[in-house]
């Protein structure tokens, strides 16, 4: 198995290519000028050089903050799992989330989400860019902006990769399809991979010497960009956009074999397919990757069967979180890298008549772990019920801004996007959680 | 026969969904709940503004209840993996059994009153696709409801969410998630003599997500107990849905596992079959459960062709269902959308039809 290649984690990569960027049209879309580079605030280029990584366990269709995060036992609401104690005293999480409860004291939970969005397409818009939709503009996913704000454009491994092994999710697969980077380009759209989505024909020929392999690239890149600068061509841009990436793929591509990883391991994120690509994920940010989302469908939209299915995927999320902590923290990178477990709303107080909870954007919790966030906090609080914040209700925009934070991001930064109004990573000055931040 | 009709009589609210019913001493009815409660319920055809009692609670939800008419004593049991014994005069408490470590899913007693199955079995993933780990505790378990002594355990891959005696007493059957039934012989020191799988009642998830739902929600022999009635929802790939074929299936097993007959296209909608019973006269059986699409959430058909001789939609998923012995009163049993919590709506439904023929 090739080794995988070095990353040196150079600035200096971005710096050649933001300057060949500068060159394009007005209508190209590189989010930070050869100004803006100089002009960003300072911790963001500290940030960027200690190589800050996200991974985003995307819990897609909603899941329940009663079976998770904020249990109401003995409530009519509550369903048929108990509260336990954590690690951190006067904390309780449900009884599925015994592991989690054992690191409580790592994890920073948010029980007073309130947002707006009660459908699944309006939802993941709104949690995945921060923002409602404002056309003819497309925000991008965040993803696509830790992307662009921590990644580095001549990595050799993607700054956004989506691990999502199942191909279906009705809403979440016309998400998938659409426009994650928006306003950012083609540059800082996701690599999919996971289950059937392998990475094809990202191997070298074995007819083709490593030297012609090279001198091709090298020609390949100097007519085309040269095409690129002389048209002033976004198509050409999105095209060598393109290239750049398979060419990146073809050197990490083995970094993406679940086989590479040490059973052992494998063994302790579960048989699931979730668990597996969390496992994964957890190597790529190893390796290097600054962004990596993990999805797994949308299992988490319980209409029908809420308790006979949360019996089962909540134990496995447990399990996840528990082993991504503990190893990021083994290794040292627990610190530099943020963990966030949330979906697109939380799920209804009131069970339906199929014996389901439906979707409820009006106080969901979720989860985060890692670098920026203080371990052991708890934000907010619901009724008796769960059914509204009674306590410091946050909206996606205080979200962003505490995930920006928490990489040492400015929230209120604007994009710097030539030609467009003007757009901040972060709108109306939405303040982060503080509470939450370490 | 002439044709069948369920004639609406009262409609019995309680304060959440039905889970389990059974026929009491003097033709009381009891029932278990989703809040934990066990109650007494009056099934008098005369409005009256109490129609319940509580003699009973879990500390979580009530899946079964069950009559033992020769051991003058109820038995429930509940998602904390207790059964309780408890006197129907006194209505209290009289012996607790901790049966399970997960749910009892579902609960029956032996024709002569002498034993109660409980099962259990919690969903965990045991593999890339999700397919259920094997099992942490006997998933299946029989006690002796006169001394609350274990009589048996058998194992079985969890969840494990059906049970039935036979009617002779003799054997055991338990269905679960993935559509297999395992049948006991418990005059042979409960020798396995069968095992039926299908994978009609099991839906794995292609639009959602990549897991199972389904499986066999409720067990009935046939009355001479040469064959064995299976109950759920067929195959689905939207398990948020819920909107699998409204199934059951017949099978044999003394020459072969065979299907002998089953419910017939044309005849059923979509949605979860929970429950089903037979008519004392041992000539046709009620299946109920939810509507997701179609015309009926409960209906009557003939045991010896299939076809269906009723059918009729509830208004509300229906759980539980009960024949009086005389085959002249049916019990459907189960709830409505629980609604906003602060508003404390009761949300549970028994309603009580006369049959007519």
């Amino acid at each position: 198995m090739p080794a995988s290649p070095p990353n040196c984690g150079s600035p200096d990569h971005n710096l050649h290519r933001r300057k060949f960027l500068q060159g394009l049209s007005a209508g190209a879309v590189s989010s930070m000028s050869w100004g803006g580079l100089f002009g960003a605030p300072a911790f963001a280029e500290i940030a960027k050089r200690k190589q800050k990584h996200c991974i985003l366990l995307w819990l897609c269709g909603g899941p329940s903050q009663f079976e998770t995060w904020d249990p109401k036992p003995g409530m009519s609401t509550g369903g048929p799992f108990k509260s336990i104690p954590t690690n951190v005293p006067g904390t309780h999480f449900s009884e599925l989330l015994p592991k989690c409860a054992s690191i409580a004291d790592k994890l920073a939970i948010v029980r007073s989400m309130k947002t707006t969005a009660k459908e699944h397409t309006e939802g993941i818009n709104l949690l995945q860019r921060g923002h409602s939709p404002r056309p003819p503009f497309t925000r991008p996913t965040i993803g696509s902006v830790l992307a662009q704000q921590l990644g580095q454009l001549e990595s050799k491994i993607p700054n956004f990769i989506l691990l999502d092994p199942c191909p279906e999710g009705n809403e979440f697969k016309g998400f998938k399809a659409g426009n994650w980077a928006g306003w950012l380009g083609a540059d800082y759209s996701p690599v999919r991979v996971g289950g059937e989505f392998q990475i094809p024909d990202a191997h070298k020929l074995d007819s083709i010497t490593e030297d012609d392999h090279e001198a091709r690239e090298a020609l390949r890149k100097f007519f085309s960009k040269k095409y690129e600068n002389d048209r002033k061509s976004a198509a050409a841009s999105s095209w060598n956009a393109t290239f750049e990436r398979v060419n990146g793929l073809m050197s990490c591509a083995h970094l993406f074999d679940l086989e590479r990883i040490p059973q052992a391991d494998r063994d302790r994120y579960g048989p699931g397919a979730f668990g597996q690509h969390a496992l994964l994920a957890r190597t790529l940010v190893e390796e290097g990757a600054p962004f990596v989302m993990v999805a797994n469908g949308m299992p988490w939209d319980s209409h029908v069967f809420n308790h006979e299915i949360y019996q089962m995927v909540v134990p496995d999320l447990d399990n996840i979180i528990f082993q991504l902590t503990k190893d990021l923290e083994d290794r040292g990178m627990l610190e530099d890298t943020l963990v966030v477990a949330m979906g697109e709303f939380g799920r209804s107080p009131w069970i339906n008549q199929a014996r389901g909870r439906d979707h409820y954007p009006n106080a969901w919790s979720l989860a985060m772990a890692g670098g920026g966030v203080q371990g052991g906090a708890l934000v907010g609080a619901t009724d008796k019920y769960g059914a509204e914040v009674t306590e410091d209700p946050f909206n996606e925009e205080n979200l962003f801004a505490t995930i920006f934070s928490a990489l040492g991001i400015d929230p209120h930064s604007e994009f710097d996007i030539p030609g467009f109004p003007t757009f901040h990573h972060v709108e109306n000055k939405a303040a982060p959680i503080s509470q939450i931040l370490s | 026969m002439n044709p069948l009709t369920l004639k609406k009589g009262k409609e019995i609210d309680l304060p959440s969904h039905v889970l389990d019913l059974t026929l009491g001493p003097d033709k009381k009815l009891y029932a278990s709940c989703l809040d934990g409660g066990v109650y007494e319920v009056s099934t008098a055809f005369k409005i009256i503004s109490d129609s319940y009692k509580e003699i009973a609670r879990h500390d979580n939800f009530a899946s079964g209840i069950n009559w033992s008419a020769s051991q003058n004593t109820l038995i429930s049991a509940g998602y904390g993996g207790d059964l309780k014994w408890i006197d129907p005069k006194e209505k209290k408490e009289t012996r607790s059994v901790k049966a399970h470590n997960f749910w009892s899913w579902q609960s029956r007693i032996s024709p002569d009153g002498k034993l109660v199955a409980t099962t259990t079995g919690q969903y965990l993933c045991g593999g890339y696709e999700y397919e259920p780990a094997p099992e942490t505790e006997p998933s299946v378990k029989v006690f002796d409801v006169a001394t609350g002594e274990l009589r048996h355990s058998f194992p079985h891959i969890p969840p494990v969410q059906s049970v039935a005696f036979s009617n002779n007493g003799k054997l055991l059957a338990a269905g679960n998630l993935m559509g297999e039934v395992i049948l006991w012989d418990l005059e042979q020191d409960g020798k396995e003599i069968a095992r039926i799988k299908t994978p009609d009642f099991t839906g794995w998830g292609i639009i959602k997500g990549h897991y199972y739902t389904g499986g066999v929600f409720a067990l009935h022999f046939a009355p001479d107990d040469k064959s064995l009635y299976l109950a759920g929802m067929g195959s689905t790939t939207d398990p948020a849905a819920g909107n699998g074929k409204q199934l059951w299936q017949n099978f044999t097993w003394h020459d072969g596992i065979k299907k002998s007959s089953s419910a017939v296209k044309g005849e059923i909608g979509e949605g979860l079959m929970e429950t089903l019973a037979f008519h004392p006269s041992g000539k046709f059986f009620v299946m109920a459960g939810r509507i997701f699409k179609g015309d009926w959430n409960a209906a009557l058909f003939d045991h010896e062709s299939g076809s269906r001789l009723h059918h009729q939609n509830v208004g509300f998923r229906i759980s539980a269902s009960a024949f009086t012995p005389d085959g002249k009163t049916l019990f459907l049993a189960g709830g409505k959308n629980q609604g906003n919590p602060a508003e404390e709506r009761k949300w549970g439904r028994i309603v009580i039809y006369k049959v007519v023929s």
